[in-house]
């Protein structure tokens, strides 16, 4: 476990994106600089469209920076890899296969012995408490559980750095706890560098060990606020700072005063 | 017809408890019923116009006479005959085709230079109509088996091709990306994710080349054939044996329906994550 808190060590510098509008280059994300330590768990917040997606899509190798450069322990992303494990809203399971499947999918890169596989992607799904519903497909799961066997999935391919995208977006609000306890718990056990985009104040602040605060569009990173509270937190025991930071980011989302910080 | 009323029986198999068994009986006879209601109501307003004789036999020939013409051309042996040949050449010409249409569909789909050498030019084939085609074909294969195969498996192919390229177009990006970021080869990606992504349309293909590929036999058979469904039409008009034309276009009516319906179940079976 030692030797893998020194992996995931993400730089991103000086990397600004630009995309082709129809009034010219439209820029996406504003000249950014960043590192993520190994084994830290950074949440991004910012309002809709602030490039906080794009910023992540850089990192996961979808799409290339205008300019500057992000490496990854060293090496430059060039492309998806494996290196780098991403967890979507929209959960991107594959429905043709079953939720073990979809998890021996992600373990076919070590080329194991197909009992081996089996045995792994099973332990992969009992994780996170899904051992019952090997055999279903997706569609046959609730959104939560579809998260869950994604993470399983992302998780089984041994990344060194957690790209999630909302991932908790779009389930309910009782569902969104059980998968805050549930991520913290196989994060501690995985301890991949984690990137977690959210609109949800609240959700930055209980989950995270970094929250970066983005400007509207472009996007441009704004305030850092480092959290040293024990976890698991609750804005009831975690004290007063916890409260002083939501007000602070609420008031910085607000549209008024957000613009008012850009310009 | 036949979509809908599966539909209803998947629809009444979901449903749980005590009644769903009541339901799904309930539910196949109405299932059954439905299209049959329909065949008796038109088999009686036919029965009537024969019966009443409102039109000479040999323009409009009533059920009875149709069912004897079966029968007729059953015994004498050409019934037989003209199914195996028939369905041997729809079969034949839908294998061809369908293989060349989905092999092409899959590189046309997800290779660049392929999609931008060939796709614009079989666009521009689609609107040619099989029946259109079956002059070339005689010149180019003669009157034997070869041109009916050439005329039946370019329809199919056309057909096939066109849904599998698209299928292939739309597949959704989050899925590649997350093949990709779960380091899956781009060969792995392609026999798993792509083709998989793919399958609904290009099943869909399959489905509209089954059906093409009886229309297009019948084109083919029209001229220069010696036996077959189609040809056997032909003959009919020589001996105005309306009776024998009626036979044969019930016939085909049914064959192609049990074919359609066929493929469609195997098509469920497989795409099984397709729902509705």
């Amino acid at each position: 476990m030692d030797s893998k808190q020194l992996h995931g060590d993400v730089r991103i510098n000086d990397v600004a994106i630009t995309f082709k509008g129809k009034q010219g280059p439209v820029t996406a994300l504003d000249t950014t600089t960043l590192r993520l330590l190994p084994g830290t768990f950074t949440a991004l917040i910012g309002p809709s469209g602030c490039g906080k997606s794009t910023l992540m899509n850089a990192i996961g190798g979808f799409v290339e920076p205008s300019s500057g450069a992000i490496t990854i322990d060293g090496s430059a992303v060039r492309g998806p890899s494996e290196k780098v494990g991403v967890i979507f809203q929209q959960y991107a399971l594959f429905p043709w296969f079953t939720a073990l499947g979809n998890v021996r999918f992600a373990l076919r890169r070590f080329g194991l012995p197909k009992a081996e596989e089996m045995d792994r992607a099973r332990a992969a799904l009992s994780e996170v408490g899904l051992d019952q519903h090997a055999g279903k497909f997706p569609q046959e799961l609730s959104g939560g559980m579809k998260q869950r066997v994604a993470i399983a999935r992302t998780l089984a391919c041994e990344p060194k750095v957690l790209l999630m995208d909302e991932p908790f977006g779009a389930l309910d609000a009782q569902t969104r706890i059980g998968m805050h306890e549930l991520l913290l718990k196989v994060w501690e056990r995985h301890r991949a560098t984690v990137l977690f985009v959210t609109h949800d104040v609240d959700e930055a602040l209980l989950l995270a060990d970094d929250v970066r605060v983005m400007s509207h569009a472009p996007g441009r990173l704004i305030r850092h606020y480092p959290l040293s509270q024990p976890r698991p937190r609750a804005f009831s025991r975690s004290g007063s700072e916890l409260l002083d930071i939501r007000e602070e980011i609420l008031g910085l989302l607000r549209p008024q005063k957000a613009l008012a910080e850009v310009h | 017809m036949a979509v809908t009323d599966l539909r209803d029986t998947r629809r009444a198999r979901t449903r749980r408890g005590p009644a769903r068994i009541a339901a799904r009986t309930l539910a196949t006879s109405a299932d059954m019923g439905k299209p049959m209601l329909s065949f008796l109501f038109v088999l009686a307003i036919w029965a009537a116009v024969g019966a009443l004789k409102l039109v000479p036999e040999a323009i409009f020939p009533a059920p009875w006479s149709v069912w004897s013409a079966t029968v007729e051309m059953w015994q004498n042996g050409s019934l037989p005959k003209d199914l195996a040949v028939s369905c041997s050449r729809a079969a034949i010409g839908f294998t061809m085709g369908a293989s060349l249409g989905v092999a092409l569909g899959l590189l046309t789909g997800r290779v660049p230079l392929v999609r931008t050498l060939l796709g614009p030019f079989l666009s521009l084939l689609r609107p040619i109509p099989a029946i259109a085609l079956v002059p070339v074909a005689i010149v180019w294969f003669g009157i034997g088996e070869g041109s009916k195969y050439f005329v039946i498996s370019y329809t199919v192919f056309l057909a096939v091709w066109f849904n599998t390229h698209h299928g292939m177009e739309y597949v959704p990006d989050i899925y590649l990306r997350a093949s990709r970021s779960l380091g899956a080869s781009r060969r792995r990606e392609f026999l798993t994710v792509v083709i998989p992504a793919a399958a609904p349309y290009i099943f869909a293909g399959l489905r509209l080349g089954v059906a093409l590929a009886f229309l297009s036999l019948v084109a083919a058979e029209l001229s220069g054939a010696s036996s077959g469904l189609g040809y056997r039409l032909q003959e009919a008009r020589q001996y105005i044996r309306t009776d024998r034309m009626f036979s044969l276009l019930i016939i085909l009516g049914a064959l192609g329906a049990s074919v359609d319906l066929i493929v469609h179940l195997i098509g469920r079976r497989i795409v099984h994550w397709q729902q509705g």
